[in-house]
Protein backbone atom coordinates (compact mmCIF):
# COMPACT_ATOMS: atom_id res chain seq x y z
CA UNK A 1 0.00 0.00 0.00
CA UNK A 2 2.77 2.68 0.96
CA UNK A 3 4.78 1.35 -2.11
CA UNK A 4 1.62 2.11 -3.98
CA UNK A 5 1.48 5.87 -2.68
CA UNK A 6 5.20 6.19 -3.26
CA UNK A 7 4.73 5.59 -7.36
CA UNK A 8 1.57 7.76 -7.10
CA UNK A 9 3.15 10.38 -5.98
CA UNK A 10 6.12 9.91 -8.49
CA UNK A 11 3.85 9.24 -11.34
CA UNK A 12 1.55 12.58 -9.70
CA UNK A 13 4.96 14.81 -9.67
CA UNK A 14 5.65 14.18 -13.71
CA UNK A 15 1.63 15.17 -14.44
CA UNK A 16 2.25 18.38 -11.87
CA UNK A 17 5.06 18.97 -14.17
CA UNK A 18 3.02 18.98 -17.66
CA UNK A 19 -0.02 20.29 -15.74
CA UNK A 20 1.92 23.41 -14.35
CA UNK A 21 3.23 23.98 -18.00
CA UNK A 22 -1.13 24.34 -19.45
CA UNK A 23 -1.77 26.32 -16.22
CA UNK A 24 1.02 28.75 -16.54
CA UNK A 25 0.23 29.33 -20.39
CA UNK A 26 -3.73 29.50 -19.69
CA UNK A 27 -3.22 31.58 -16.60
CA UNK A 28 -1.22 34.20 -18.22
CA UNK A 29 -2.58 34.21 -22.40
CA UNK A 30 -6.30 32.70 -21.49
CA UNK A 31 -5.25 30.26 -24.21
CA UNK A 32 -5.14 26.31 -24.21
CA UNK A 33 -1.81 25.09 -25.56
CA UNK A 34 -2.12 22.10 -27.26
CA UNK A 35 1.06 21.41 -28.71
CA UNK A 36 2.20 21.24 -24.91
CA UNK A 37 1.37 17.26 -24.36
CA UNK A 38 3.48 16.84 -27.13
CA UNK A 39 6.76 18.82 -26.62
CA UNK A 40 6.51 16.63 -22.91
CA UNK A 41 6.08 13.39 -25.58
CA UNK A 42 9.55 14.89 -27.23
CA UNK A 43 11.41 15.43 -24.16
CA UNK A 44 12.49 11.93 -23.66
CA UNK A 45 13.41 11.48 -27.40
CA UNK A 46 15.73 14.65 -27.39
CA UNK A 47 17.17 12.76 -24.15
CA UNK A 48 17.77 10.05 -26.16
CA UNK A 49 19.85 12.29 -28.76
CA UNK A 50 22.06 13.91 -25.94
CA UNK A 51 22.54 10.61 -24.21
CA UNK A 52 23.60 9.14 -27.44
CA UNK A 53 26.03 12.10 -28.60
CA UNK A 54 27.38 12.76 -24.68
CA UNK A 55 27.32 9.44 -23.18
CA UNK A 56 26.96 11.42 -19.46
CA UNK A 57 23.24 10.49 -19.05
CA UNK A 58 22.49 12.83 -16.99
CA UNK A 59 23.47 15.31 -18.52
CA UNK A 60 20.07 14.68 -20.73
CA UNK A 61 18.06 16.54 -18.03
CA UNK A 62 19.50 20.17 -18.60
CA UNK A 63 19.99 19.76 -22.62
CA UNK A 64 15.95 18.66 -22.95
CA UNK A 65 15.33 21.55 -20.26
CA UNK A 66 17.00 24.01 -22.88
CA UNK A 67 15.44 22.07 -26.02
CA UNK A 68 11.38 22.24 -24.45
CA UNK A 69 11.98 25.83 -23.81
CA UNK A 70 13.22 26.57 -27.38
CA UNK A 71 10.52 24.56 -28.59
CA UNK A 72 7.83 25.84 -26.42
CA UNK A 73 9.19 29.46 -27.59
CA UNK A 74 8.91 28.57 -31.22
CA UNK A 75 5.06 27.11 -30.52
CA UNK A 76 4.19 30.73 -29.05
CA UNK A 77 5.72 32.07 -32.38
CA UNK A 78 4.03 29.59 -34.80
CA UNK A 79 0.32 29.31 -32.58
CA UNK A 80 0.07 32.24 -30.93
CA UNK A 81 1.85 35.68 -31.47
CA UNK A 82 0.01 36.20 -34.50
CA UNK A 83 -3.68 35.08 -32.60
CA UNK A 84 -4.38 38.29 -30.28
CA UNK A 85 -7.87 39.00 -29.09
CA UNK A 86 -10.34 36.62 -28.99
CA UNK A 87 -9.10 34.26 -31.38
CA UNK A 88 -8.86 31.85 -28.73
CA UNK A 89 -9.68 28.79 -30.44
CA UNK A 90 -8.14 29.26 -33.88
CA UNK A 91 -4.75 29.66 -31.42
CA UNK A 92 -5.46 26.43 -29.94
CA UNK A 93 -6.37 24.59 -33.06
CA UNK A 94 -2.99 25.93 -34.79
CA UNK A 95 -1.39 24.32 -31.48
CA UNK A 96 -2.97 21.18 -31.49
CA UNK A 97 -2.14 20.79 -35.43
CA UNK A 98 1.92 21.55 -34.40
CA UNK A 99 1.56 19.04 -31.78
CA UNK A 100 0.00 16.01 -34.29
CA UNK A 101 2.86 17.33 -36.72
CA UNK A 102 5.59 16.88 -34.10
CA UNK A 103 4.59 12.98 -33.45
CA UNK A 104 4.69 12.52 -36.91
CA UNK A 105 7.93 13.79 -37.57
CA UNK A 106 9.36 12.04 -34.43
CA UNK A 107 7.50 9.07 -36.01
CA UNK A 108 9.30 9.58 -39.11
CA UNK A 109 12.85 9.45 -38.09
CA UNK A 110 12.59 6.88 -34.81
CA UNK A 111 9.47 4.89 -35.80
CA UNK A 112 6.71 4.13 -34.18
CA UNK A 113 7.54 1.61 -31.68
CA UNK A 114 8.84 3.18 -28.19
CA UNK A 115 12.50 3.69 -28.14
CA UNK A 116 14.95 1.77 -25.43
CA UNK A 117 16.80 4.35 -23.20
CA UNK A 118 19.92 2.95 -21.93
CA UNK A 119 21.43 4.53 -18.67
CA UNK A 120 22.67 2.64 -15.94
CA UNK A 121 21.63 0.09 -13.58
CA UNK A 122 22.61 1.42 -10.81
CA UNK A 123 19.91 4.30 -11.22
CA UNK A 124 17.07 2.44 -12.93
CA UNK A 125 17.57 -1.07 -11.22
CA UNK A 126 19.30 -0.19 -7.90
CA UNK A 127 17.80 1.30 -4.80
CA UNK A 128 17.19 0.50 -0.91
CA UNK A 129 14.76 -1.07 1.83
CA UNK A 130 13.04 1.83 3.39
CA UNK A 131 9.92 0.53 6.16
CA UNK A 132 9.87 -2.67 4.10
CA UNK A 133 8.97 -0.39 1.16
CA UNK A 134 11.86 -1.24 -1.78
CA UNK A 135 13.22 1.96 -3.05
CA UNK A 136 14.66 2.69 -6.13
CA UNK A 137 16.89 5.19 -7.02
CA UNK A 138 15.38 6.38 -10.49
CA UNK A 139 12.25 7.21 -8.32
CA UNK A 140 14.37 9.31 -5.83
CA UNK A 141 15.70 11.37 -9.04
CA UNK A 142 12.25 11.78 -10.38
CA UNK A 143 10.73 13.48 -6.83
CA UNK A 144 13.91 15.05 -6.63
CA UNK A 145 13.84 16.55 -10.02
CA UNK A 146 10.42 17.33 -9.80
CA UNK A 147 10.23 19.07 -6.11
CA UNK A 148 13.35 21.06 -7.15
CA UNK A 149 12.35 21.78 -10.35
CA UNK A 150 8.61 22.78 -8.68
CA UNK A 151 10.43 25.10 -6.01
CA UNK A 152 12.18 27.09 -7.95
CA UNK A 153 9.27 27.96 -10.32
CA UNK A 154 7.69 29.27 -7.05
CA UNK A 155 10.51 31.06 -5.93
CA UNK A 156 10.68 32.63 -9.98
CA UNK A 157 6.98 33.61 -9.51
CA UNK A 158 6.72 34.72 -6.47
CA UNK A 159 10.00 36.42 -5.57
CA UNK A 160 11.54 37.93 -8.76
CA UNK A 161 10.82 40.43 -11.09
CA UNK A 162 10.28 38.04 -13.86
CA UNK A 163 7.53 36.10 -11.62
CA UNK A 164 6.43 39.48 -10.82
CA UNK A 165 5.64 40.56 -14.38
CA UNK A 166 4.69 37.27 -15.33
CA UNK A 167 1.59 37.74 -12.65
CA UNK A 168 1.17 41.15 -13.58
CA UNK A 169 0.18 40.69 -17.14
CA UNK A 170 -1.68 37.33 -15.85
CA UNK A 171 -3.84 39.94 -14.30
CA UNK A 172 -4.26 42.96 -16.53
CA UNK A 173 -1.99 42.83 -19.48
CA UNK A 174 -3.36 46.32 -20.51
CA UNK A 175 -1.83 47.97 -17.28
CA UNK A 176 1.43 46.12 -17.20
CA UNK A 177 2.25 47.28 -20.64
CA UNK A 178 1.88 50.52 -19.85
CA UNK A 179 3.89 50.73 -16.97
CA UNK A 180 6.95 49.56 -19.26
CA UNK A 181 6.84 45.63 -19.24
CA UNK A 182 6.98 44.13 -22.53
CA UNK A 183 3.72 42.00 -22.73
CA UNK A 184 5.52 40.05 -25.93
CA UNK A 185 8.83 39.24 -23.56
CA UNK A 186 6.81 37.62 -20.61
CA UNK A 187 4.92 36.08 -23.09
CA UNK A 188 8.03 34.33 -24.36
CA UNK A 189 9.24 33.63 -21.02
CA UNK A 190 6.41 31.74 -19.96
CA UNK A 191 6.36 29.33 -22.68
CA UNK A 192 10.05 28.79 -22.65
CA UNK A 193 9.40 27.66 -18.74
CA UNK A 194 6.07 25.58 -19.32
CA UNK A 195 7.72 24.09 -21.82
CA UNK A 196 11.11 23.05 -20.28
CA UNK A 197 9.25 21.29 -17.12
CA UNK A 198 7.22 19.24 -19.86
CA UNK A 199 10.16 18.10 -21.78
CA UNK A 200 11.59 17.45 -18.74
CA UNK A 201 9.12 15.40 -17.32
CA UNK A 202 9.08 13.67 -20.57
CA UNK A 203 12.42 12.44 -20.14
CA UNK A 204 11.51 11.33 -16.34
CA UNK A 205 9.21 9.49 -17.56
CA UNK A 206 11.34 7.55 -20.11
CA UNK A 207 13.94 7.27 -17.04
CA UNK A 208 11.00 5.23 -15.20
CA UNK A 209 9.68 3.31 -18.17
CA UNK A 210 13.16 2.45 -20.26
CA UNK A 211 11.85 4.15 -22.88
CA UNK A 212 10.93 7.02 -25.20
CA UNK A 213 7.20 6.87 -27.03
CA UNK A 214 4.92 8.60 -29.09
CA UNK A 215 2.24 7.63 -27.79
CA UNK A 216 2.84 9.12 -24.57
CA UNK A 217 1.72 13.02 -25.12
CA UNK A 218 -1.85 11.88 -25.77
CA UNK A 219 -1.86 9.02 -22.88
CA UNK A 220 0.02 10.55 -20.28
CA UNK A 221 0.13 14.34 -21.11
CA UNK A 222 -3.39 14.91 -22.12
CA UNK A 223 -4.20 13.71 -18.76
CA UNK A 224 -2.56 17.19 -17.65
CA UNK A 225 -5.11 19.39 -19.21
CA UNK A 226 -7.85 17.03 -16.68
CA UNK A 227 -5.80 18.30 -13.77
CA UNK A 228 -5.63 21.86 -14.84
CA UNK A 229 -9.21 21.59 -14.36
CA UNK A 230 -9.36 19.85 -11.23
CA UNK A 231 -6.96 22.19 -9.81
CA UNK A 232 -8.24 25.16 -10.84
CA UNK A 233 -7.38 27.07 -14.09
CA UNK A 234 -4.64 28.64 -13.94
CA UNK A 235 -3.33 27.96 -10.26
CA UNK A 236 0.21 26.69 -9.46
CA UNK A 237 -1.06 25.28 -6.60
CA UNK A 238 -3.64 23.25 -8.02
CA UNK A 239 -1.74 21.96 -10.75
CA UNK A 240 0.68 20.37 -8.30
CA UNK A 241 -1.86 19.20 -5.71
CA UNK A 242 -4.40 17.94 -8.70
CA UNK A 243 -1.50 16.18 -10.42
CA UNK A 244 -0.31 14.42 -6.58
CA UNK A 245 -3.93 13.66 -6.71
CA UNK A 246 -4.83 11.73 -9.33
CA UNK A 247 -1.22 9.81 -9.26
CA UNK A 248 -2.04 8.48 -5.91
CA UNK A 249 -5.93 7.94 -6.61
CA UNK A 250 -4.80 5.88 -10.04
CA UNK A 251 -2.13 4.08 -7.43
CA UNK A 252 -5.00 3.29 -5.35
CA UNK A 253 -6.92 1.56 -8.16
CA UNK A 254 -4.40 0.00 -9.69
CA UNK A 255 -3.93 -1.37 -6.11
CA UNK A 256 -7.63 -2.84 -5.38
CA UNK A 257 -7.53 -4.73 -8.27
CA UNK A 258 -9.21 -2.61 -10.73
CA UNK A 259 -7.02 -1.43 -12.78
CA UNK A 260 -8.57 -1.35 -15.31
CA UNK A 261 -10.31 1.18 -14.72
CA UNK A 262 -7.53 3.24 -13.85
CA UNK A 263 -7.33 5.54 -17.01
CA UNK A 264 -10.66 6.73 -15.93
CA UNK A 265 -10.08 8.00 -12.46
CA UNK A 266 -8.26 11.52 -13.88
CA UNK A 267 -11.67 11.79 -15.60
CA UNK A 268 -14.09 11.02 -13.42
CA UNK A 269 -12.40 13.13 -10.70
CA UNK A 270 -12.54 16.16 -13.15
CA UNK A 271 -16.02 15.46 -13.78
CA UNK A 272 -16.82 15.36 -10.13
CA UNK A 273 -14.68 17.90 -9.18
CA UNK A 274 -16.50 20.33 -11.84
CA UNK A 275 -19.78 19.47 -11.02
CA UNK A 276 -19.23 20.63 -7.12
CA UNK A 277 -16.76 23.49 -7.84
CA UNK A 278 -16.75 24.36 -11.59
CA UNK A 279 -13.51 26.61 -10.37
CA UNK A 280 -11.59 24.11 -9.48
CA UNK A 281 -9.86 22.87 -6.02
CA UNK A 282 -8.52 26.25 -5.90
CA UNK A 283 -9.55 29.87 -7.46
CA UNK A 284 -7.90 29.86 -10.58
CA UNK A 285 -5.05 32.26 -11.76
CA UNK A 286 -1.28 32.98 -11.27
CA UNK A 287 -1.01 34.52 -7.84
CA UNK A 288 1.04 34.05 -4.68
CA UNK A 289 -1.27 34.78 -1.64
CA UNK A 290 -5.17 33.91 -2.03
CA UNK A 291 -7.26 36.68 -3.39
CA UNK A 292 -9.69 35.84 -0.65
CA UNK A 293 -7.11 36.66 2.48
CA UNK B 1 -0.79 79.41 -14.17
CA UNK B 2 3.00 78.17 -15.13
CA UNK B 3 4.76 79.48 -17.53
CA UNK B 4 6.95 77.04 -19.87
CA UNK B 5 10.46 78.18 -21.31
CA UNK B 6 10.27 79.06 -24.93
CA UNK B 7 12.98 77.01 -25.92
CA UNK B 8 11.83 73.64 -23.52
CA UNK B 9 8.97 71.68 -25.99
CA UNK B 10 5.67 70.93 -24.38
CA UNK B 11 5.57 68.04 -22.03
CA UNK B 12 2.35 66.72 -24.61
CA UNK B 13 1.54 67.69 -27.81
CA UNK B 14 -0.73 66.61 -29.60
CA UNK B 15 -1.37 67.63 -33.25
CA UNK B 16 -4.48 66.69 -35.39
CA UNK B 17 -4.81 63.65 -33.83
CA UNK B 18 -7.79 61.63 -35.17
CA UNK B 19 -8.64 57.59 -34.79
CA UNK B 20 -11.55 56.33 -37.24
CA UNK B 21 -13.63 53.14 -36.07
CA UNK B 22 -16.00 51.75 -39.14
CA UNK B 23 -18.14 54.98 -40.01
CA UNK B 24 -17.35 56.94 -36.81
CA UNK B 25 -14.97 59.16 -36.73
CA UNK B 26 -14.39 59.24 -32.73
CA UNK B 27 -11.51 62.05 -32.91
CA UNK B 28 -11.54 64.30 -35.17
CA UNK B 29 -8.32 66.43 -36.04
CA UNK B 30 -7.89 67.18 -32.00
CA UNK B 31 -4.91 69.82 -31.24
CA UNK B 32 -3.42 70.77 -27.74
CA UNK B 33 -0.19 71.40 -25.42
CA UNK B 34 0.31 70.69 -21.94
CA UNK B 35 3.29 72.88 -21.13
CA UNK B 36 5.27 71.80 -17.88
CA UNK B 37 3.45 71.92 -14.03
CA UNK B 38 0.31 72.22 -15.54
CA UNK B 39 -2.84 70.56 -14.92
CA UNK B 40 -5.21 70.21 -18.27
CA UNK B 41 -8.44 69.18 -17.38
CA UNK B 42 -10.44 67.42 -20.87
CA UNK B 43 -14.45 67.74 -20.45
CA UNK B 44 -17.57 66.93 -22.97
CA UNK B 45 -20.28 65.01 -23.01
CA UNK B 46 -20.47 61.61 -23.24
CA UNK B 47 -19.44 60.03 -26.63
CA UNK B 48 -17.36 63.22 -27.60
CA UNK B 49 -14.28 61.04 -27.48
CA UNK B 50 -12.53 62.04 -24.64
CA UNK B 51 -11.56 58.56 -23.04
CA UNK B 52 -10.87 57.22 -27.07
CA UNK B 53 -8.24 60.53 -27.12
CA UNK B 54 -6.55 59.20 -24.03
CA UNK B 55 -6.18 55.86 -25.65
CA UNK B 56 -4.58 57.17 -28.40
CA UNK B 57 -2.20 59.53 -26.58
CA UNK B 58 -1.09 56.21 -24.31
CA UNK B 59 -0.85 53.65 -27.02
CA UNK B 60 -4.39 52.09 -26.99
CA UNK B 61 -5.08 52.58 -29.94
CA UNK B 62 -3.17 52.98 -33.05
CA UNK B 63 -3.95 56.61 -34.80
CA UNK B 64 -5.75 56.98 -37.97
CA UNK B 65 -3.59 60.07 -38.36
CA UNK B 66 -1.80 62.96 -36.66
CA UNK B 67 1.02 63.11 -34.07
CA UNK B 68 1.54 62.79 -30.22
CA UNK B 69 5.10 64.30 -28.56
CA UNK B 70 6.04 63.66 -25.36
CA UNK B 71 8.50 66.22 -24.36
CA UNK B 72 9.58 66.92 -27.88
CA UNK B 73 9.81 63.25 -28.46
CA UNK B 74 7.53 61.80 -31.25
CA UNK B 75 6.22 58.53 -29.54
CA UNK B 76 2.72 58.37 -31.89
CA UNK B 77 3.62 55.00 -33.15
CA UNK B 78 5.69 53.45 -30.55
CA UNK B 79 4.24 50.14 -28.94
CA UNK B 80 2.52 50.20 -25.56
CA UNK B 81 5.16 49.42 -22.90
CA UNK B 82 7.92 51.57 -24.86
CA UNK B 83 5.79 55.17 -24.52
CA UNK B 84 5.12 53.36 -20.56
CA UNK B 85 9.05 53.79 -20.60
CA UNK B 86 9.25 56.97 -22.11
CA UNK B 87 7.08 58.66 -19.72
CA UNK B 88 3.56 58.82 -19.89
CA UNK B 89 0.87 56.59 -17.11
CA UNK B 90 -1.94 56.70 -16.44
CA UNK B 91 -5.17 55.40 -14.76
CA UNK B 92 -8.32 53.69 -16.04
CA UNK B 93 -12.20 54.26 -15.52
CA UNK B 94 -12.74 51.16 -14.55
CA UNK B 95 -9.80 50.42 -12.29
CA UNK B 96 -7.25 48.12 -13.08
CA UNK B 97 -5.41 46.79 -10.59
CA UNK B 98 -2.80 43.73 -9.93
CA UNK B 99 -6.03 42.34 -7.84
CA UNK B 100 -3.87 39.29 -6.53
CA UNK B 101 -0.76 40.94 -5.74
CA UNK B 102 0.18 43.20 -2.64
CA UNK B 103 -0.62 46.59 -2.65
CA UNK B 104 3.09 47.24 -2.79
CA UNK B 105 3.76 44.63 -5.48
CA UNK B 106 1.19 46.59 -7.54
CA UNK B 107 3.77 49.66 -7.27
CA UNK B 108 7.15 47.58 -7.42
CA UNK B 109 5.79 46.57 -10.82
CA UNK B 110 6.22 50.42 -11.69
CA UNK B 111 9.93 49.98 -11.34
CA UNK B 112 10.80 48.79 -14.92
CA UNK B 113 14.11 50.59 -14.79
CA UNK B 114 16.21 47.14 -15.19
CA UNK B 115 13.65 46.29 -18.20
CA UNK B 116 16.40 46.88 -20.58
CA UNK B 117 18.90 44.16 -18.90
CA UNK B 118 17.06 40.82 -18.76
CA UNK B 119 19.95 39.37 -16.56
CA UNK B 120 19.02 41.91 -13.70
CA UNK B 121 15.14 41.13 -13.89
CA UNK B 122 15.93 37.47 -13.17
CA UNK B 123 18.64 38.07 -10.32
CA UNK B 124 16.62 40.72 -8.42
CA UNK B 125 16.86 39.22 -4.63
CA UNK B 126 19.64 41.72 -3.74
CA UNK B 127 18.40 44.76 -4.51
CA UNK B 128 14.89 44.33 -3.25
CA UNK B 129 15.54 46.44 -0.11
CA UNK B 130 16.25 50.28 -1.83
CA UNK B 131 13.37 49.32 -4.82
CA UNK B 132 11.06 48.79 -1.35
CA UNK B 133 11.87 51.66 -0.09
CA UNK B 134 11.29 53.30 -2.97
CA UNK B 135 7.73 51.85 -3.57
CA UNK B 136 6.73 52.78 -0.12
CA UNK B 137 7.19 56.67 -0.60
CA UNK B 138 5.01 56.40 -3.33
CA UNK B 139 2.25 54.73 -1.30
CA UNK B 140 2.94 56.81 1.72
CA UNK B 141 1.95 59.95 -0.60
CA UNK B 142 -0.66 58.28 -1.33
CA UNK B 143 -1.98 57.23 1.72
CA UNK B 144 -1.57 53.59 1.21
CA UNK B 145 1.14 52.98 3.97
CA UNK B 146 -0.48 51.04 6.30
CA UNK B 147 -1.93 48.80 3.24
CA UNK B 148 0.74 47.64 1.68
CA UNK B 149 0.26 43.69 2.58
CA UNK B 150 -2.76 43.49 1.68
CA UNK B 151 -4.22 42.45 -1.78
CA UNK B 152 -5.02 44.52 -4.04
CA UNK B 153 -8.31 43.28 -4.47
CA UNK B 154 -9.52 43.39 -1.50
CA UNK B 155 -8.97 47.28 -1.32
CA UNK B 156 -12.30 49.59 -0.98
CA UNK B 157 -13.38 51.48 -3.91
CA UNK B 158 -11.08 55.08 -2.85
CA UNK B 159 -8.27 53.15 -2.01
CA UNK B 160 -7.96 51.15 -5.17
CA UNK B 161 -8.24 54.54 -6.91
CA UNK B 162 -4.98 56.19 -4.95
CA UNK B 163 -3.47 52.41 -5.40
CA UNK B 164 -3.79 53.13 -9.14
CA UNK B 165 -2.15 56.56 -9.03
CA UNK B 166 0.55 55.96 -6.71
CA UNK B 167 1.03 52.82 -8.88
CA UNK B 168 1.27 55.15 -11.81
CA UNK B 169 3.32 57.70 -10.11
CA UNK B 170 5.96 55.09 -9.41
CA UNK B 171 6.78 54.59 -13.37
CA UNK B 172 8.12 58.27 -12.54
CA UNK B 173 6.03 59.33 -15.55
CA UNK B 174 6.52 62.72 -17.29
CA UNK B 175 2.55 63.04 -17.93
CA UNK B 176 0.05 61.27 -15.55
CA UNK B 177 -3.30 61.04 -17.25
CA UNK B 178 -6.23 60.22 -14.96
CA UNK B 179 -9.69 58.92 -16.73
CA UNK B 180 -12.29 59.85 -15.12
CA UNK B 181 -11.22 59.18 -11.27
CA UNK B 182 -13.99 60.27 -9.80
CA UNK B 183 -16.65 58.61 -11.43
CA UNK B 184 -18.14 56.27 -8.60
CA UNK B 185 -16.76 58.57 -6.11
CA UNK B 186 -18.98 60.62 -3.21
CA UNK B 187 -18.87 63.80 -2.31
CA UNK B 188 -16.10 63.76 0.25
CA UNK B 189 -14.31 60.90 -1.63
CA UNK B 190 -14.04 63.83 -4.61
CA UNK B 191 -12.91 66.31 -1.88
CA UNK B 192 -9.90 63.57 -0.86
CA UNK B 193 -9.19 63.09 -5.04
CA UNK B 194 -8.60 66.49 -5.19
CA UNK B 195 -5.91 66.59 -2.35
CA UNK B 196 -4.43 63.25 -4.09
CA UNK B 197 -4.51 65.23 -7.67
CA UNK B 198 -2.69 68.22 -6.14
CA UNK B 199 -0.21 66.16 -4.22
CA UNK B 200 0.48 63.14 -7.61
CA UNK B 201 1.35 66.91 -9.64
CA UNK B 202 4.76 67.43 -6.97
CA UNK B 203 5.67 64.18 -8.62
CA UNK B 204 5.05 64.66 -12.52
CA UNK B 205 6.05 67.12 -15.42
CA UNK B 206 1.86 67.30 -16.00
CA UNK B 207 -1.48 65.96 -15.54
CA UNK B 208 -4.30 65.72 -18.60
CA UNK B 209 -7.39 65.18 -16.31
CA UNK B 210 -10.41 63.92 -17.88
CA UNK B 211 -13.25 64.28 -16.24
CA UNK B 212 -17.19 64.50 -16.02
CA UNK B 213 -17.39 66.42 -12.43
CA UNK B 214 -17.34 69.64 -12.84
CA UNK B 215 -16.47 70.95 -9.10
CA UNK B 216 -13.27 68.41 -9.73
CA UNK B 217 -12.26 70.36 -12.72
CA UNK B 218 -12.55 73.95 -11.99
CA UNK B 219 -10.49 73.01 -8.28
CA UNK B 220 -8.00 71.44 -10.31
CA UNK B 221 -7.71 72.26 -13.58
CA UNK B 222 -4.98 75.37 -15.12
CA UNK B 223 -6.74 74.78 -18.37
CA UNK B 224 -9.41 73.31 -19.86
CA UNK B 225 -9.78 71.47 -23.53
CA UNK B 226 -13.68 71.04 -23.97
CA UNK B 227 -14.69 68.12 -26.66
CA UNK B 228 -18.12 67.16 -28.92
CA UNK B 229 -18.32 65.45 -31.91
CA UNK B 230 -14.81 64.16 -31.27
CA UNK B 231 -13.49 67.82 -31.65
CA UNK B 232 -12.25 70.39 -29.61
CA UNK B 233 -15.14 72.72 -29.19
CA UNK B 234 -13.54 75.37 -26.83
CA UNK B 235 -10.24 75.80 -24.64
CA UNK B 236 -8.66 78.33 -22.41
CA UNK B 237 -9.23 78.81 -18.60
CA UNK B 238 -11.84 76.75 -16.98
CA UNK B 239 -13.97 80.18 -16.51
CA UNK B 240 -14.09 81.15 -20.30
CA UNK B 241 -14.42 77.50 -21.41
CA UNK B 242 -17.67 76.99 -19.01
CA UNK B 243 -19.23 80.65 -20.26
CA UNK B 244 -18.48 79.33 -23.57
CA UNK B 245 -22.01 78.93 -24.92
CA UNK B 246 -21.33 75.97 -27.36
CA UNK B 247 -20.18 73.98 -24.25
CA UNK B 248 -23.16 75.05 -22.55
CA UNK B 249 -25.21 73.77 -24.97
CA UNK B 250 -23.59 70.72 -25.25
CA UNK B 251 -24.05 70.10 -21.46
CA UNK B 252 -27.49 71.19 -21.72
CA UNK B 253 -29.64 68.70 -19.59
CA UNK B 254 -26.22 66.71 -19.02
CA UNK B 255 -25.48 65.10 -15.66
CA UNK B 256 -22.79 66.96 -13.59
CA UNK B 257 -23.35 69.87 -16.07
CA UNK B 258 -22.18 73.98 -14.82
Amino acid sequence: MTAQILNGLIVGSMYALVAIGFTLVLGVLDRLNFAHTEVFMFGAFAGLVAIDAGGIWWLALPFVFVVGGLFGMAVEFISFRRFEGDARITAALSSLAVGLVLIDLTQKVWGTEPVGMTIPGYVTTAGFELFGMRVVYVQLLILGVTLALMASLHLLVSRTRMGRNIRAVADSPAAASLLGIDVRRVTQDVFFVSSALAGVAGLLLAFRTGFANTDVGLTFGLKAIAIMAIGGMGDLRGAVVGGLLIGVLEALTFQFGVGKLGELVVWVTMILVLFVRPEGLFGGGVHVKDVRA
Amino acid sequence: MPVADREEPPVLRVEALAKQFDGLRAVDGVSFDVARGEIVGIIGPNGAGKTVLINLISGFYPATSGSVHLAGEDVTSLPLHEIGRRGIARTFQNIRLFRRMTVLENVLIADQRHARRPARAFFAFGRQRTEIARAARYLELMGLAARADRLAGTLPYGEARRLEIARALATEPKLLMLDEPAAGMNEEETAELVQDVRRARAAVDAIVLIEHDMSLIQALSDRVVAMDYGRVMAAGTPAEVLADPNVQRAYLGEEGGP
